[in-house]
């Protein structure tokens, strides 16, 4: 049995050698290629100083070296941390100094974007595109020099980091969400076990590899000996290509948010022919509007549908098999039951459990859960918080600050945050985040930022600014100014200005108000 | 007819204030691969598709919104120039 998340690779590679398991543009590469360049990447780590727990950033395009990336990160004992390639500079920098990253898989035009300050940061920059120098760049064709057998000898446990992921952060910065490879792997065999995946199987990885969809993605098809097609940016955003590949790659698994699902249904010329090799279409992420599910399964009869639930610190924690024959009378799609090996519950704001109908908080406890944020113990304390339903011995459960409600069917229905996250694509955003980047513009006196829901990516951003002087702010500045600070999809799409931003009785923000007034009310 | 100068010009200015400029970037070239770096999204995309049909007066299918055809501001308007021929 597997502990740690590279044994499943070096037990496909034994049974499959020769069997593709990585496709990306065009390119595969089999499981004894995957092994053997991820056992080089190791050993080069290893020679340049990495040790156990010690982080190495990820900042390219998805490709296939991306996959032997993340094993050879692991194998050197190493932690991964995906960075957004479409990122601002200033947030990467950020996340490679909290994290301490001193080793960067990268490229050289996405390392040139990075400030020199950042650059300093960083004793070796590993490219997998690009010119080295020998010293502190090291060309991917260096891997060659390094044996490719064997992997360094790192004695690892189960509950040693994996990987970090970085989410939206309420203060301002993201924050990051340490991931064991118990975590994972608690994860991966549920998902084995739930949709059978087998070495036949073909997996498409539509998710970024910063986003933990993708941990399904990658670690079940190695644990199965599958193929994971990998959906790069040429593909993704063009419905019509990317119906047609998942017919011509014979996709047997799909996994993605909702959006994506939407997008391929109002423009992709989905025909119940073109899915025919699908046996399992998974979404996570957001709320699947109910219209397009059953648009989905009309033409999608032959496969199983799931919805699966749960924020990164827990990865997936519910799931709903979708009753096909309940789909016409349903109003609202439930987020279901618990996975194996992991626990939930609804808890009042009283402290108490939940009865059938009433609203609570959804609480998780079991193997699949965060230890919290790297180096910040004061968010991790917030949501990683004692389990009080036992008085006995010590024990953690995650908070996941949604409210839940279970119906009659004893599924869990989503009904809504206890704070102000929303999510955009499936991406998770703290409009906290958003506001603290406008605040720091030396113009704006006031800002706040509010969802406006959308049907198809579930929100889209609006910010309302009042600037220190009548006039003095253009819209397009301010989401450049955001645009440096934020994640693309995260700079505000709308924005309206103020002279002065509405105050309830307290001299706090109207937000209530403000979010009911038309898009555009701004008196400036 | 539509000069080809004037396509161009329409198409290059639309991409940079609608999707290159709130993200952060103030010029592109005719060939740069819009998709690459995150200018344009998947919503993007068909923001875009209505704008050259209104524009051009063209009628772009669903099978013709493909990265071929909008992979850049060149690829754009060969795409729009070959249409408003027919």
């Amino acid at each position: 049995m597997a502990y740690v998340l590279q044994q499943l690779l070096s037990k496909s590679a034994k049974a499959y050698p020769d069997k593709p398991a990585v496709w990306a543009r065009g390119k595969s590469i089999t499981y004894r290629e995957l092994d053997e360049r991820s056992n080089q990447l190791a050993h080069l780590l290893h020679q340049r100083g990495v040790r156990k727990g010690d982080r190495v950033g990820l900042f390219f395009p998805k490709s296939v070296e991306s996959i032997i990336s993340m094993l050879g990160v692991l194998k050197a004992g190493g932690v991964y941390v995906p960075l957004d390639p479409q990122a601002p500079a200033d947030r990467v920098g950020y996340i490679i100094g909290n994290c301490g990253i001193r080793i960067l898989i990268t490229k050289s035009e996405k390392r040139a974007e990075l400030s020199a300050d950042v650059q300093g940061l960083l004793e070796a920059c590993v490219l997998v595109e690009g010119e080295g120098n020998g010293s502190d760049l090291i060309e991917w064709s260096r891997l060659a020099e390094f044996p490719a057998s064997h992997a360094p000898q790192v004695t690892m446990i189960e509950t040693d980091l994996a990987y970090i992921l970085y989410t939206s952060g309420s203060t301002g910065r993201p924050k990051g969400v340490m991931l064991t490879h118990q975590n994972a792997l608690t994860f991966v065999e549920w998902c084995a076990e739930e949709f059978q995946v087998r070495s036949e199987d073909r997996l498409s990885n539509h998710a970024p590899l910063h986003f933990d969809l993708s941990v399904f993605d990658v670690y079940n098809t190695l644990e199965a000996g599958a193929t994971v097609y990998l959906i790069t940016e040429d593909l993704a955003l063009f419905p019509t290509s990317l119906a047609n590949f998942i017919d011509t790659q014979k996709i047997t698994i799909w996994y993605s948010v909702p959006s994506a699902l939407m997008l391929l249904l109002l423009h992709g010329r989905l025909t119940v022919e073109k899915l025919k090799s699908l046996r399992v279409i998974l979404f996570a992420g957001e709320v699947f509007p109910m219209k397009y599910l059953r648009q989905l399964a009309e033409v999608s009869q032959q496969s199983a549908l799931y919805n699966l639930y749960g924020p990164t610190e827990t990865n997936v924690c519910t799931y709903y098999k979708v009753e096909r024959e309940r789909l016409a009378s349903m109003d609202k799609l439930p987020i279901g039951i618990a996975c194996a090996n992991t626990e939930t519950f609804s808890v009042t704001p009283e402290g108490r459990l939940a009865e059938k109908g009433e609203a609570g908080e959804l609480y998780v406890r079991g193997p699949a859960v965060t230890y919290g944020y790297w180096a910040d113990s004061e968010k991790t304390h917030k949501m990683v918080v004692p389990n009080h339903f036992q008085e006995n011995f010590e024990e953690k459960m995650y908070r996941t600050g949604d409210i839940v409600t279970v119906g009659e069917d004893g599924n869990y229905y989503f009904q809504g945050r206890r704070d102000s996250m929303i999510k955009s694509r499936g991406y998770r955003i703290e409009l906290g985040e958003i506001e603290t980047a406008l605040l720091n513009h030396p113009g704006v006196r006031e800002a706040v930022v509010l969802a406006v829901p959308d049907e198809i990516i579930g929100n889209r951003i609006r910010a309302v600014v009042a600037p220190h002087v009548a006039g003095s702010l253009g819209v397009l500045e301010l989401q450049q100014f955001c645009a440096s600070r934020v994640p693309k999809y995260m700079i505000p799409e709308l924005v309206d200005l103020y002279d002065e931003l509405p105050k309830t009785s307290t001299g706090k923000i109207d937000r209530v108000k403000l979010a009911s007034e038309p898009v555009g009310a701004g008196r400036s | 007819m539509i000069q080809s100068a004037e396509v161009k010009d329409r198409i290059r200015e639309y991409v940079l204030e609608e999707f290159a400029k709130t993200k952060g970037i103030d010029q592109i070239t005719d060939q740069e691969v819009l998709t690459k770096n995150g200018i344009i999204d998947s919503m993007g995309i068909f923001r875009l598709v209505a704008f050259l049909e209104e524009t051009f007066n063209v009628r772009i299918g669903d099978e013709e919104i493909t990265h071929d055809n909008l992979e850049s501001v060149d690829a754009i308007e060969r795409l729009v120039l070959a249409k408003s021929k027919k």
